[in-house]
């Protein structure tokens, strides 16, 4: 049996809570239209390393993303930044750097910044937290890599010597160390990247942590840290230990879980809080709610019960196969997992993946295709429904994490969602 | 690969092999192949007092040994039609048991009639049984669902054997351990690339290794090369039939059941469910390749397994699938049935003396892996002929290193070592419970620079994440507990990646695609795998 949650229309649910859901959710609460996120899980961005990428690589690597993107986007008609002007991708940019309290996002389209991986690969990022901007390899001489001991997410020693390696293939003169410290930990080998956050947001263990590092670091050294430099107090930790140490510091992302991710993850839903959006959080879209033929909402399922919500907007922000927006069964069939609608994927008969783990697999840009509105289209290249826009991966034709394009797609398509429907709304 | 040679001295003062340095190594027994009948072959040979080398072109344990079903036969599969390989199984089984208890799960068999086999199959079963001496049991259908209760409930009988399940790698490893304590050297990643012949005697190999081409001579080489057998034979001027007859399995990631679970009927393709650690394995088929080294797994085989895991336990098809794999039985046969089915499990040792006029040469081919060291045993015996000595074989009765205590492991044990090591210890890989500890001294042990190696020893990366979160943490220890340059660390990363890929690919959806994407994110999206620094030799390799 289905029942109905609420008899009011929302004006808007939104499906998915990573980047783009959050992003289209907040600007429409903001905006005060009515809007219900609903999602299975707190979503991929707890796995983010939370810099917002526009375009690292297509195929070679790039310096401008603005300059770059015109050519990219006539050789790859379907990608989805085809939908995304400049003005847009750079007002969702602006958007953003307004929305996250913690701390400033740096950065434009027009740059690319190298900044070290924890395996120590410079890799290209568009805008980022602050405290990671001072990684840029261009603007460093001498960097000390600081490892923590209890961590074991983040290995220093071949940070720093792959660092140095790729800043010599580059033709830059960079010195990178290792630093193994060894805060206290009571007594525990073993901490993970958010319970070091927390731990950083005390004045003591930082104090412990500066002390160690006074002693090791040599003059001129920067400094790399994981990135676990507090959670909501990250700007304070973050200045003081630079001015206790007196050299610049920044953040380097780690493995999952991730703490930028997770910083920015709770920046939107406070915002989202604040605006007075509505959060379900464990429900999950099962198929669309059609009446007289049109699309009036979306069937939930929450354990076992399943309830229709009706909007007369739906943004579809469940993610790619990575968050189960797309599903694919044995023998490559796939779906669009909420609302059933086309997914562009492999010819039948086409190999769904290549044998080479690093090769471009043909499944790799499965997705929706979507028009200049972010509608879904069919094989016909028209839209499906006219209220329901797909933003973030669930969209296709990208390969985001080659292209080092992710958090750029996400936040700028939902961002281009909300305001299709804020022009419809008037 | 810098895995060095692991030799020690001789303890037990037993002649160790002589020279080296100059590119050359004399010793009693020169034996081909580091799978468990050529691990088990050097044990013996060291134990009755001969000075032992093995050669192996890979890690130990990386042919068919390291790519089969995990099951310590009772016997059972074969009383009806192999009773020869059936009695060989049972009489191994015991003995196994008694010496290497700590690389075998006590899991116990179950024969069970499904509604697609004959019924009448498991009178017959049952009488093989006893003529072969295997112990049986028959249960009710209510007793083995309350055991089993993910079985098949339209199971019609069900019949209790002494089946187990065994840890190829650590038996194989134990061996080596145990080899090496008597004397023998052991020589991963050494390929014999010719046989020495001095006139119509075979004197020892040529080998390549990482420091370059050494000469072994021997008095009595022993090609123990599995389905490779044949080209080792050929290199010497001698022709061995081994068919290479392929087996495909198929790995959840869960334990849908505790025992080993056979179909009660004749050997058939995708017939038994094996549990092994934290997963469940189905298999397996069997089909002829032209060569052991090249040969492609289709979807249609793998859908096969499903299909088969359904029948055995509804639901199968829906279960998260990890990963499939292949191995290739060798299979001797000089001349006879065109289907591997028909070709009999049982082994035999080959003296090329009395049939191709090659002195000094033996090939121990066939058999199974739960029959290794009967093969071993009879192998060193005809070599016992060669050298014209008499040494009796002791392997029935000395325990391998760490075993002897009737101490089976069980699946939760890695789980009680964890929890005594909590606050002390990091763990490595969540999935399989591997402490910093044991992977510190896995690396060290080993001076491996692959993680596939650590991979075998420890089940690094062998879980539901499939490496996910394990490869880079394991990559960043073993390039500081070795003196790796990152170079070299890069491409280990790289090479297990891809390692892993080879088993995933085939069969990717569903659930295990999902896991298989996160993992993506993180090595491509968060670490930039893609770009890492390679020395240019080895971006070629990758
Ligand atoms: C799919 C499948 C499932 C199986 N399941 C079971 C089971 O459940 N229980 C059971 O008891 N048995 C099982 N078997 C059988 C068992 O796995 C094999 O019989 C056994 O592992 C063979 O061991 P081996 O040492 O003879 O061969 P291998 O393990 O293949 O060893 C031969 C070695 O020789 C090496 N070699 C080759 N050429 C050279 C060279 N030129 N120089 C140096 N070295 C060389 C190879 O690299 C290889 O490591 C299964 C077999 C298959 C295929």
């Amino acid at each position: 049996m289905t029942a109905q949650a609420g008899t009011r229309a929302a004006d808007a649910v939104v499906l998915g809570a990573g980047m783009a859901g959050l992003t289209a959710a907040v600007r429409l609460a903001e905006a005060g239209l009515r809007v219900v996120t609903v999602a299975k899980g707190l979503g991929s961005l707890r796995l983010a390393p939370a810099t917002i990428d526009i375009l690292g690589y297509g195929p070679g690597r790039v310096d401008s993303p603005a300059e770059a993107l015109p050519a990219f986007v006539a050789a790859h008609p379907h990608h989805p930044y085809a939908a995304v002007t400049p003005g847009a991708l750079a007002d969702s940019l602006r958007w953003l750097a307004g929305h996250v309290d913690a701390y400033a996002y740096v950065g434009d389209a027009s740059a690319n910044m190298l900044l070290p991986t924890a395996i120590g690969v410079p890799r290209p990022s568009a805008v980022v937290p602050e405290t990671m901007a001072g990684g840029d390899i261009r603007s460093l001489r001498c960097v000390a890599i600081a490892g923590l001991r209890a961590l074991k997410d983040f290995h220093p020693a071949l940070a720093a010597e792959n660092l140095r390696a790729a800043a010599a293939a580059g033709g830059l003169a960079l010195d990178a160390r290792p630093v193994l410290l060894s805060p206290p930990t009571d007594g525990e080998a073993d901490v993970g990247t958010l319970s070091f956050a927390r731990r950083f947001e005390d004045p003591g263990f930082r104090g412990a942590v500066a002390a160690e590092l006074r002693a090791a670091l040599r003059d001129e050294e920067a400094v790399g840290f994981p990135a676990v430099l507090g959670f909501d107090q990250v700007r304070s930790v973050w200045t003081e230990l630079q001015e206790a140490i007196g050299r610049p510091v920044f953040e380097i992302p780690t493995m999952p879980p991730s703490v930028p991710g997770m910083r920015l993850a709770r920046a939107l839903q406070e915002r989202l809080r604040r605006a007075g959006g509505r959060f379900v959080l464990g429900a999950q879209a099962v198929g669309p709610e059609i009446r007289d033929g049109r699309l009036a909402g979306v069937r939930i399922r929450a354990g076992t019960r399943e309830t229709v919500r009706l909007a007369r907007w739906i943004v579809l922000a469940t993610g790619g196969l990575a968050s189960g927006g797309i599903e694919v069964e044995l023998g490559g069939a796939a779906r669009e997992s909420a609302l059933g609608l086309p997914v562009f994927g492999p010819d039948p008969g086409e190999p769904a993946f290549l044998p080479g783990y690093l090769d471009e697999h043909p499944m790799g840009t499965i997705g929706l295709r979507v028009d200049a509105r972010l509608r879904p289209v069919g094989r016909d290249g028209e839209p499906v429904r006219q209220n329901v826009l797909a933003a973030g991966a669930v969209i296709g034709g990208a390969r985001p994490w080659r292209e080092k394009s992710g958090d750029g797609i996400s936040l700028s398509t939902g961002y281009l969602a909300a305001g299709t429907i804020l022009e419809d709304a008037g | 690969m810098t895995s060095a040679a692991i030799s020690s001295a001789s303890a037990a003062g037993q002649p160790a092999p002589a020279g080296r340095a100059d590119g050359r190594i004399d010793c009693d027994v020169l034996v081909i192949g580091g799978g468990s009948t050529g691990a088990g072959v050097a044990r013996d040979a060291a134990m009755r007092g001969f000075s032992t080398v093995l050669v192996e072109r890979a890690d130990m344990a990386t042919g068919t040994t390291g790519r089969f079903h995990g099951l310590l036969h009772s016997g059972g599969r074969y009383v009806v039609k192999d009773p020869k390989a059936a009695q060989e199984c049972i009489g191994e089984n015991i003995i196994l048991r008694r010496i290497a208890d700590d690389c075998i799960e006590d899991t116990g068999g179950l024969f069970v009639t499904t509604p697609i086999d004959d019924p009448g199959y498991a009178d017959r079963f049952i009488q093989g049984c006893k003529a072969t001496g295997i112990e049986v049991q028959e249960i009710g259908v209510a007793e083995a669902l309350r055991r089993e209760p993910r079985l098949n409930p339209r199971i019609s009988r069900a019949l209790v054997v002494p089946d187990a399940t065994v840890d190829a790698w650590k038996m194989v490893w134990s061996c080596v351990r145990s080899a090496t304590q008597y004397g023998a050297t052991v020589l991963p990643y050494h390929e014999v690339i010719s046989v020495i012949r001095d006139g119509s005697r075979v004197a020892g190999a040529v080998v390549r290794g990482p420091g370059g081409e050494l000469r072994i001579r021997a008095e009595v080489v022993i090609n123990a090369a599995g389905a490779w057998a044949g080209k080792i034979a050929a290199m010497a001027g001698c022709e061995v039939k081994v068919r290479p007859g392929k087996g495909i399995m198929v790995a959840t990631n869960h334990r849908l059941v505790n025992t080993v679970v056979n179909r009660c009927e004749m050997p058939a393709d995708g017939d038994i469910l094996v549990p092994i650690r934290t997963v469940s394995v189905i298999g397996t088929t069997d089909t002829l390749v032209d060569d052991p080294d090249d040969w492609p797994i289709s979807r249609q085989e793998i859908d096969e397994m499903l299909t088969a895991g359904e029948n055995l336990v509804p639901g199968f098809r829906e279960s998260r699938t990890l990963r499939v794999w292949g191995g290739v039985r060798p299979l001797f046969q000089d001349e006879g049935p065109a289907e591997t089915r028909d070709v009999t499990r049982a082994h035999a040792v080959l003296d090329h003396r009395a049939r191709d006029g090659v002195e000094a040469f033996l090939t121990i081919t066939g058999g199974k892996f739960c029959t290794y060291r009967l093969m071993a045993q009879d192998a060193v015996d005809a070599a016992c002929g060669v050298l014209g000595t008499s040494r009796p074989c002791r392997t029935a009765d000395e325990p391998l290193p760490d075993s002897g205590e009737q101490k089976f492991y069980r699946i939760g044990s890695r789980l009680a070592g964890r929890e005594r090591t909590l606050h002390d210890e990091q763990l490595i890989c969540e999935c399989e419970l591997v402490r910093r500890g044991a992977l510190e001294e896995a690396i060290a042990r080993r001076g491996a620079a692959s993680l596939d190696d650590i991979r075998r020893a420890l089940r690094l990366g062998m879980g539901p994440c499939q490496g996910g979160f394990c490869t880079y943490r394991a990559t960043g220890i073993l390039h500081q507990a070795t003196n790796l340059s990152a170079a070299e660390a890069n491409r280990a990363l790289l090479e297990f990646l891809q390692e892993r890929w080879k088993g995933l690919h085939p069969l990717l959806h569903g659930d295990q695609l999902r896991q298989a994407w996160l993992d993506d994110w993180i090595f491509q999206g968060v670490l930039d795998v893609e770009h890492l620094p390679l020395a240019e030799q080895e971006r070629a390799r990758v």
